[in-house]
């Protein structure tokens, strides 16, 4: 399952003529009409409805739901955990990408369905299914639950896909000659690598990095079992918000929706732009 | 009856496609439309096909206005260069295609179908994928497509442009072969002057979105209207104030002939039959000359010798252009 | 091409193949051996429960909807995204994709404001003509689509962008109209695409928590789905039944994994 994140396009093939503003025809602007009517009741609208919740009570109200102590700790637990997460993703994601594209062993099939399972399972399932290896009745002797660790645990357990399958197809389509032809020139294995290999990579990590930290970030269903969603010490983000609108303070949740509707169209902003840098490398 | 191509206008943005293009296409012909890569034919043929809609002028196809018809209503066959084949359908869905969107009986489709794949040599392929074609098979099923509608106007878009040279040669003696049996009315784009000479009973030479000249091959060949043109069509070389052809210039070990024009022999290489040399005025100038190996054995040419240049009485010239002087900023 | 030494090989695959197997591979043999702890008792005793049967049906129900609208939803801005021009479709584009990166918590409350009975901007309106949406099957549907959304315009975009348009053309200069050339010559071409979305929104569908929380009101019987289920079975100190409906859930989600795995032609590799 490869997320299909760089290099494609949506501009049509061959057809985009400098200066043509729409060549929409009478049937596809009915088809984009009806089209925007249900994105826009299904996604614009609920949010941009939280944008002018979160402002109700003004901008002060607003900063002083974002200080309470409580929520300040949440922030602050959950950018920290998700950046964390985000890094040692760049790391193994890589690694995981390299080995699935350019190594053959016994059981690598097995290895990329793997990598698939966090994306497809529902959130709540993993954090049951983590607590049973990493909770109370570890078979292993390792009890992280209620502690901050099963937050970075939960963590890297959801966002494990997001670097592998944006680097992987990169991988597998580079061109291999141009690691050749360095060979050829005299650079060692490690200088092909850093110089070469690493740098053509890079589009692809931040894409997923973006991707991995925007999950992170909105996590909340993993959470729910393994942390314990405790103040101050495991309650992240999206819990807090999830208690707000359970106590019946819209705004509040509102408030704090916001920050992570912020960190949402950063990163779809990012790899878009991320997107145009790869296409205009060609 | 032809097609009626008056007053085309085309501009994609700031660029002009094609410039007040007026010309009439004889019905039962096969034109090229020959030209350098962006200069506007391959935009004449789709606004003919009704693919793309030119900004202002008109066609005529058959004496009928076409210029607001959609393409489905032109009934004009087009064949695309890199074949544009239904993947997912064999040979002959592919050729049936058209007639069964005309909900035709479907004893008189497999009938049709059948002849056509008969035409274009392809009736053992007629229920296998068009991946397992070559690129030539391919090209041929799409013509036999084209042809199924029973089209008033076939139009090819740079039919062979894909293909290996061998098969792209074999193709056109196949297309001109075609043409003779199934005389409609055919327009194909190109931008190989080799292919238009050989195929086409006309050309239309576009250039800059801008009609050089329409002809027969001989007559441009002969008859360049402009250097545009001669250049296109074949080697050119210049010999004093005129531009001809290589293999118009004379060459002699003596100045005979009045206005002859001293050079040395710079390179001499054989080719095939042909020997090419490459002469130096005295003015600083290189002339290429192309004639026979025999001829050139019977002078003992060799590079450094001293020849005198003519043209060949009744050799198509054109006065040169401007001098190529670099213009130094001042 | 750059073949790493032996050695570095190995260490590799080792530290690759633990870390994907502490992660996940060893918690899903976690997972069968505790929905198995009791035989097939764990399962008997959760799916012999109408209320956990119920919740599995409504599960399916608003995924099988979710997958239907966002198939015709995905296929036709595909179509539009890739054959057309029109001003805003770079942003509409972006757009598109923003449903990857916001969180269900926030998603849910989007809807609830929207669509809620009493103060939502919406939900009065439509309730005062019959029509419920939070805490009813319609919001679930709503939140599941939501999160859903990209997947399968993800897949059928590049799709549709690598086999161009020229098959479309040579179509109508054939005679075929836009709906004859839609249905007989695109719709085949991005027919495999469209089966991996279609799989991929499933899974994904019938994974959804979060969002469907807060917009269905958990109500026991009615709305609550399959994986609120797992969740409420936990408290309730059910585990057993817990990871059994878990695991129904995981193999599920697994399987249409494969399915799109097997599939899919092979990525080139080394």
């Amino acid at each position: 399952m490869t997320t299909a994140v760089l290099g494609q396009d949506t501009r049509s093939v061959g057809r985009g003529r400098p200066g043509v503003h729409s060549t929409l025809t009478r049937g596809s602007s009915v088809g984009l009409g009806l089209a925007m009517i249900w994105f826009s009741l299904l996604v614009l609208i609920p949010l941009a409805a939280i944008v002018v919740t979160a402002g109700q009570h003004g901008w002060s109200g607003y900063v002083d739901t974002l200080k309470n102590p409580q929520t300040w700790a949440a922030i602050r637990l959950t950018v920290t955990q998700s950046l964390l997460v985000t890094l040692v993703n760049v790391v193994m994601g890589t690694l995981i990408a390299w080995v699935l594209v350019r190594d053959r062993f016994w059981g690598r099939g097995i290895l990329d369905v793997l990598i698939d399972i966090p994306f497809a399972m529902p959130t709540i399932v993993a954090g049951l299914v983590l607590l049973g290896l990493y909770g109370p009745k570890s078979p292993l002797g390792i009890n992280v639950a209620n502690q901050r660790t099963s937050v970075t645990l939960a963590l890297a357990f959801v966002t494990l896909p997001f670097i592998v399958r944006t680097v992987q197809p990169v991988l597998a389509e580079l061109d291999t000659d141009v690691e050749e032809a360095a060979a050829s020139l005299g650079a060692k294995r490690a200088t092909i690598l850093r110089r070469l290999v690493l740098p053509s990579l890079v589009p692809a990590i931040a894409a997923g990095a973006a991707l991995s930290f925007a999950r992170a970030i909105s996590e909340y269903g993993s959470l729910v079992l393994l942390s314990g969603m405790l103040p101050y010490k495991t309650e992240v983000v999206s819990v807090r918000v999830y208690s707000f609108v359970e106590g019946g303070d819209q705004t509040a949740a509102a408030a704090l929706a916001t920050i992570m509707l912020a960190v949402a169209l950063f990163v779809i902003v990012a790899l878009d732009i991320i997107q145009r840098t790869v296409a205009r490398r060609g | 009856m032809s097609i009626d191509i008056s007053h085309i206008n085309k501009r994609f943005g700031d660029f002009v496609a094609l410039d007040d293009v007026t010309v009439s296409l004889p019905t039962g012909q096969l034109t090229a439309l020959l030209g350098p890569s962006g200069g506007g034919k391959s935009t004449l043929l789709r606004i003919i096909a009704g693919l793309e809609r030119a900004d202002t002028g008109t066609i005529t196809i058959e004496g009928v206005d076409a210029t607001r018809t959609a393409p489905q209503k032109r009934n004009v066959g087009f064949v695309f260069q890199h074949y544009a084949v239904f993947k997912h359908m064999t040979v002959a869905k592919n050729v049936a295609f058209g007639l069964e969107i005309r909900n035709r009986p479907k004893a008189e489709i497999a009938e049709r179908v059948d002849e056509l794949l008969k035409l274009v040599h392809l009736s053992q392929f007629a229920h296998r994928l068009p991946a397992q074609l070559s690129g030539g098979q391919r090209q041929r099923m799409a013509l036999a497509r084209a042809l199924a509608i029973q089209p008033k106007v076939l139009l090819l878009d740079e039919p062979f442009g894909a293909l290996d040279a061998k098969v792209r040669k074999e193709l056109r003696e196949w297309l001109r072969r075609l043409h003779d049996e199934v005389p409609v009315t055919t327009v194909f784009v190109t931008h190989d002057q080799e292919e238009a000479l050989e195929v086409a009973d006309e050309i239309v030479v576009i250039n800059d979105g801008r009609i050089e000249q329409v002809g027969s091959p001989d007559q441009l060949y002969d008859a360049p209207a402009n250097d545009f043109v001669m250049g296109f069509l074949g080697e050119v070389t210049q010999l004093g104030q005129e531009r001809l052809r290589p293999h118009d210039i004379e060459i002699a070990l003596t100045p005979d002939l009045a206005g002859s024009i001293a050079a040395d022999i710079l390179r001499y290489t054989r080719v095939g039959f042909e020997v090419r040399l490459v002469a130096g005025t005295e003015d600083g100038h290189e002339v290429s000359v192309v004639t026979t190996r025999a001829h050139a054995r019977a002078l003992a040419l060799e590079e450094g010798a001293r020849v005198w240049l003519t043209p060949a009485s009744g050799a198509a010239t054109v006065p040169a252009m401007e001098p190529q002087v670099l213009e130094t900023a001042s | 091409m750059v073949e790493l030494s032996t050695p570095a090989k190995w260490a590799l695959r080792v530290v690759v193949i633990s870390y994907v197997f502490l992660l996940v591979g060893w918690p899903m043999i976690t997972l069968i051996q505790n929905a198995f702890s009791d035989g097939l008792g764990n399962f008997q005793a959760a799916f012999s429960d109408p209320d956990v049967v119920h919740a599995m049906i409504v599960t399916i129900e608003v995924s099988l909807w979710a997958v239907g609208i966002n198939t015709v939803f995905g296929v036709g801005m595909a179509l539009l995204l890739v054959r057309y021009e029109f001003p805003g479709k770079r942003a509409l584009s972006a757009l598109i994709d923003l449903p990857m990166a916001v969180s269900p918590v926030v998603i849910g409350l989007a809807l609830l404001l929207v669509y809620n009975g009493r103060t939502g901007w919406f939900g009065p309106t439509l309730e005062a003509h019959g029509i419920q949406v939070i805490f009813s099957s319609p919001g679930m549907i709503m939140a599941t689509c939501f999160v859903s959304l990209p997947l399968v315009v993800r897949e059928v975009v590049p799709v549709l962008t690598e086999i161009g348009d020229d098959q479309e053309q040579a179509a109508t200069s054939l005679g075929a109209n836009a709906f004859q050339t839609l249905r007989r010559i695109t719709l085949p071409a991005i027919k495999w695409a469209i089966v991996y979305g279609v799989v991929l929104t499933m899974a994904r569908s019938l994974g959804e928590f979060g969002a469907v929380k807060i917009v269905s009101g958990n109500l026991i019987g009615q709305t609550q789905t399959a994986s609120q289920a797992v969740e409420q079975e936990y408290n309730n100190f059910s585990q057993g039944e817990a990871y059994a409906i878990s695991f129904v859930l995981v193999l599920l989600a697994v399987l249409c994994i494969v399915v799109v795995s097997l599939l899919r032609p092979k990525e080139p590799s080394a």
